[in-house]
């Protein structure tokens, strides 16, 4: 986050700037709006207020990751949200089946992965391989992954064992556990940053004709985007499990809108080939801390959706204009 | 032994042949020359080889076995390597990430090894060092180099492969005389590794400066090869033109003086980007032609009087009251009409009707709200006539005509309401012979009948054979105005390449 | 007179390039759908049946109406704004009207105007603030969602007017309910208006070569605009509608019209690319889904199955619809 003082004499700096990290306009909204959060409501700010911020939107942030890695090769997911229901019935129901023991929950965990995973692929090849348009594509597998979850839980109500909420929601050595799922997370992104798969997808959404001529295998890079977007969409749903602690089968539906304005308010371009993972966290963040801030300034509550809705609206346009602005 | 040969290789896009027949054979440490006119099949000829176009016919054996490539991916197994016409770069990727895009070094941990990749990369960058300009390092990012440059991470892409072979369609178009000179002292060290290079260019200097052999291709069809030693450009050309005739004969006298000259366009100083102080004046009757190298300001010129580009500053005149371009719908309805060389860009609305294609400007200068097929028949079938176009029906896709009937309908749909001003960017790019003579007819005819017409060709003959006047453009401004007996060759070319 | 004078490959017959055409596979479809749910459940294809399946494919149709409109107009066109409107719209119909056949008009003039000014609103953000359609609509969509909330707040959920419900579920014409017939003007005056006026020409124009479009003197922004503008007034129309159908409205009866009329226009062979297509397609797009969705309703199974059939069903039928092209040629 020191990115944001380097020095920017040189005209152009800024332009250099916003092009290098293009998450600059998104950081910067965010922060505005964490001291408006914090003029507000000064306990916001405190260490229990991030804690849980960081806590109801951890679900979020990780469904915009996944987004992320599609809408690097100028694709989309629709169905990350049905993806999210999906595991989360099948490691609620897979836990309690093997009694809620600490071993159930990672082999619950593990299969929550593969499903993922599997959903992923399903979206790549139907996309990549069968070349259909992403938008209807994953909207209809995104019907289907929510009727595999119907099946699985027919209706909403299975808790999930203590073993699994209490150690989300819990501390070690005093430090809430969330937190080491962020340092996970942020070591996990670190890593993938310095895979060829993030340059090759960036190279896809750039010009998918031009990485083919050069030879890349661009059917199996966005069938490998999907399938990392999968994965983050079951980590996604892991997180909202813990946070809900029970099994929902339509919980994620509504996510999934969210996450594309996350990617977008990080300052991604859906078009593909620009953008950044850290920008879509941010632009997660900026959901939370818009809905927290209009509660916070005692919005009556009948207000509140349509506020939050303005404000969301206006953010996208602001990281938009700014975004183009900066780098024209 | 060949290092690699082509045998009847064929490919059709539809009910177009783009390659009837190509036949080659290159040798380990040569240079060999491709040449033919736009649209001859070069381009496809060389996408077959490295493995982005798929063949539909013929056989191709690397070192005397035939091979099946099935892809770029698998043209690099096979060692072939190509610099593409249109470039195959990543806007968003830096420099060296292009460079080693399709190979990029990983470590053994499978993360992508920067240090090696930057030394990599430096290695290309290091030999375009002395000519690739301001602004250029390894880790600029692609979409904010100028247009050369970009060519030069292309030339260092196609280079970076190491293949025995290395194609290279037009690689020198936007570059400059020492950035040439230097990519040619690098192909001559290839060379001396005992590398096949395929090179393709217009220039005919730099075809006898590097090549060592040349084969000439002809609609689709490879006509002949020659050692370069052996031969010279105007037999090149011969071979090139074939049995065609040469462009219909010319009235030879300008037609413009004789009459009392109205000007219908006049421009005073006029600067924006990529031009400065241009000014002249167009008479009633007259063409006049923009001659100079390609990309010299013609082309931002007519752009900016038809409202497409932004004026900084200067005066357009038009019948006589002072105009500012703002959009091309003013310019229209101010009776300017365009047409741009880039029919896919600018001209044709694919993949819709040939009459939806000839109508829109109709439609604006007469305020019409409701399109009636039989009446715009009527109205549509004289301007497409006037230009000799052959098609199907009114109903039939605009795609599926060749490219010079393609331009015959972009080109009618000015001449159903007359314009007073008709500005030609190129506008014969890419399309046959006879739809040239047919367009050439028709413009001197519209001439004739007292249209003003500004002509920018990048074909020399196609300006001395109509233009009554040459403005010659170098560096974004006018060097030398050509008219009367002064409109030949020679003039032309020594003032295009006059220092700017 | 041919265009080239090269040798042509084989043309394809006649035969099987009319058979390829989306609205020729969508209605084979709708035919073969309708004998199979007539084999899965007898009484499925009856005369009453296919009556209520008409009246849920008009709802769609309307939606689809403006979509396919937004769609052409190319440019990643995409309202996802419309289940929004659709939702907002008969929330307002039904407080203007409350009951009373008198108040219909009045409920007509405000949700029109309530749904072209919010088209106005996206297509001012899509062409002057040059944000991309998906993401302009989508905060649209979440801004009805909150204005949503605020006006049920306010205000009671409201009803239909007796001659609202009868225009929408009553017979009027021929045995056909009114709604299906306004169905079909609007199919007539898309036809019409898409082929035999300027104002059509241009959308297809922009949709297909915007560059193009421009140099020709096509009023670009202007007439993308008024697209988004027609896509608001109709989902506001299908709203009414919804209402008539429903007699009252509930919370966000329009989000389910969002993406299915989305999937509808691609149906009927309007590729989301824009610049080609049609909505006499779009019809039979709007058909098929509501009759595959009846279907499955009909057979014995879970939800769940019929949603996994469904999703699966859609999988395969875009199969049958433009692909994209292949990386080499």
């Amino acid at each position: 986050m020191t990115d944001a003082t380097l020095p920017t004499t040189r005209p152009g700096g800024l332009k250099r700037l916003v092009e290098r990290y293009p998450f600059l306009p998104a950081l910067v909204i965010a922060l505005v709006l964490l001291a408006l959060n914090g003029f507000y409501q000064p306990r916001s700010v405190s260490f229990i207020g991030i804690t849980g911020l960081t806590k109801t939107y951890l679900a979020l942030m990780m469904l915009a990751i996944a987004q992320t890695y599609v809408v690097y090769a100028g694709d989309i997911d629709l169905s990350a949200g049905a993806i999210v229901s999906l595991v989360n019935v099948v490691i609620v129901v897979m836990m309690e089946k093997m009694g809620g023991s600490g071993f159930s929950v990672v082999a619950a965990l593990g299969l929550g992965l593969a499903t993922g995973l599997a959903c992923g692929i399903v979206n790549g090849v139907v996309v990549a391989a069968l070349r259909l348009q992403a938008i209807v594509a994953t909207f209809a597998t995104s019907i289907f992954f929510t009727g595999l979850a119907l099946y699985v839980m027919p209706v909403a109500g299975t808790p999930a064992p203590a073993a699994f909420w209490r150690t989300y929601g819990g501390r070690f050595f005093e430090i809430p556990f969330v937190f080491y799922a962020v340092v996970v997370l942020a070591i996990m992104l670190y890593v993938l940053a310095r895979t060829r798969l993030s340059t090759q997808l960036l190279a896809v959404g750039d010009d998918a004709q031009a990485a083919f001529q050069s030879g890349l295998p661009v059917t199996r890079i966005r069938i490998q985007g999907y399938a990392l977007c999968g994965l983050f969409a079951a980590l996604a749903a892991f997180c909202v499990t813990g946070d809900t602690a029970s099994g929902d089968p339509l919980v994620g539906g509504k996510m999934t809108l969210f996450s594309v304005a996350a990617v977008v308010l990080g300052g991604s371009a859906l078009s593909g080939g620009y953008g950044t993972v850290i920008g879509s966290i941010i632009g997660a963040l900026i959901i939370g801390l818009i809905n927290s801030l209009v509660f916070f300034v005692g919005t009556p509550s009948e207000w509140q959706n349509l506020v939050q809705g303005l404000a969301i609206l206006l953010a996208l346009m602001a990281g938009i204009l700014v975004g183009r602005r900066a780098r024209a | 032994m060949s290092k690699i040969e082509l045998r009847g290789v064929s490919k059709a896009y539809g009910a177009t042949l783009a390659l009837r027949r190509g036949d080659l054979s290159i040798d380990a440490g040569e240079v060999h020359v491709l040449i033919g006119s736009n649209g001859s099949g070069k381009s496809t000829l060389c996408k077959i080889l490295a493995g982005s176009v798929r063949p539909d016919g013929g056989e191709i054996l690397i070192d005397g076995k035939p091979v099946t490539i099935t892809g770029p991916r698998s043209a690099r197994d096979h060692g072939i390597g190509i610099f593409y016409q249109e470039l195959s770069l990543a806007g968003h990727r830096t420099v060296s990430e292009n460079i080693c895009l399709s190979d990029m070094p990983v470590t053994r941990a499978g993360f992508v090894d920067r240090d090696a990749l930057e030394a990599r990369a430096a290695r290309y960058v290091a030999l375009f060092a002395s000519v690739a300009g301001d602004g250029f390092s390894a880790d600029t990012t692609v979409e904010n180099l100028r247009a050369d440059q970009r060519q030069l991470v292309e030339i260092m892409k196609a280079l970076a492969t190491e293949a025995p072979v290395i194609i290279f369609d037009e690689p020198t178009s936007a570059l400059d005389r020492a950035q040439v000179d230097r990519f040619f002292e690098i192909l001559r060290d290839l060379k001396a590794e005992g590398r096949s290079i395929i090179f393709i260019s217009h220039r005919m200097d730099e075809i006898f400066a590097i090549g060592d052999r040349v084969t000439v291709i002809r609609d689709g069809e490879t006509v002949g090869t020659e050692r370069i030693a052996d031969t010279n450009p105007a037999a090149v050309i011969r071979l090139m033109v074939g049995t065609q005739d040469e462009l219909a004969p010319t009235n030879g006298a300008p037609h413009a003086t004789a009459v009392a000259r109205t000007f219908v366009l006049t421009l005073q100083n006029l600067s924006g980007k990529g031009f400065a102080n241009v000014s002249f004046e167009v008479a009633k009757g007259e063409i006049l032609g923009f001659g100079g190298l390609h990309g010299q300001g013609q082309s931002s010129v007519l752009r900016a009087i038809f409202g497409v580009n932004p004026v900084a500053s200067g005066e357009i005149v038009l019948g006589g009251k002072t105009y500012a371009a703002s959009n091309p719908r003013e310019a229209i309805r101010r009776g300017l009409a365009y047409v741009s060389g880039d029919r896919g860009r600018d001209g044709v609305i694919s993949g819709r009707p040939i009459l939806e294609n000839v109508t829109p400007i109709h439609y604006l200068r007469q305020k019409l709200r409701l399109a009636r097929p039989a009446a715009l028949a009527d109205r549509v079938r004289p301007a497409l006539e006037a230009l000799h176009t052959k098609f199907g029906g009114l109903g039939h896709p605009i795609n599926s005509l060749s490219g010079g009937n393609q331009q015959k309908i972009v080109i009618a749909r000015w001449l159903i309401d007359r314009p007073d001003v008709l500005l030609l960017d190129d506008p014969t790019k890419g399309i046959d012979l006879s739809a040239k003579t047919d367009l050439f007819a028709l413009i001197r005819k519209l001439a004739a009948e007292g249209m003003g017409i500004v002509l920018y060709s990048s074909e020399d003959a196609e300006l001395l054979n109509n233009a009554d006047r040459i403005l010659v453009f170098n560096g974004g401004s006018v060097r030398r105005e050509l008219t009367g007996a002064d409109r030949t060759r020679y003039n032309l070319y020594q003032a295009a390449y006059e220092a700017a | 007179m041919t265009a080239t004078t090269q040798a042509r490959p084989p043309a394809p017959s006649p035969v099987l390039a009319f058979l390829k055409q989306p609205l020729v596979v969508a209605l084979a479809l709708i035919v073969a759908l309708l004998l199979l749910g007539e084999a899965l459940s007898p009484g499925f294809a009856s005369a009453q049946q296919i009556l209520r399946l008409l009246i849920v494919a008009a709802l769609l149709g309307i939606v689809a109406a403006g979509q396919n409109l937004v769609i052409l107009g190319g440019r990643e066109g995409i309202d996802l704004s419309v289940g929004g409107v659709i939702s907002l719209s008969a929330i307002i119909a039904g407080n203007v009207m409350n009951g009373a056949d008198s108040g219909i008009l009045p409920a007509i003039v405000a949700c029109i105007i309530a749904g072209g000014l919010i088209g106005l609103f996206n297509g001012l953000g899509v062409t002057l603030l040059r944000i991309p359609p998906l993401v302009m609509t989508l905060g649209m969509l979440g801004v009805l969602q909150g204005l949503l909330v605020v006006v049920r707040n306010g205000i009671p959920s409201g009803l239909a007017a007796p001659g609202l419900s009868q225009f929408v579920t009553r017979p009027f014409l021929l045995g056909l309910p009114g709604i299906i017939w306004l169905w079909v003007a609007i199919g007539l005056l898309m036809a019409f208006m898409l082929t035999r006026t300027v104002y059509g020409h241009r959308i297809y124009a922009i949709g297909s070569n915007e560059q193009a479009a421009y140099m020709a003197g096509v009023p670009v922004k202007a007439v993308r605009i008024s697209l988004f503008m027609l896509s608001g007034v109709f989902a506001a129309i299908a709203g009414i509608c919804l209402l008539g159908y429903s007699g009252s409205s509930f919370a966000n009866v329009g989000e389910q019209y969002m993406l299915p009329s989305i999937i509808a226009v691609v149906f009927g062979g309007t590729p989301l690319a824009g610049g080609k297509g049609g909505y006499t397609g779009t019809m039979a797009g709007a058909l098929l889904l509501v009759i595959l969705q009846g279907i499955l309703t009909t057979v014995h199974i879970d939800e769940s199955g019929r949603q996994m059939v469904f999703g699966a069903t859609l999988l395969l039928l875009m199969l049958f619809y433009g692909r994209g092209r292949a990386m080499r040629g």
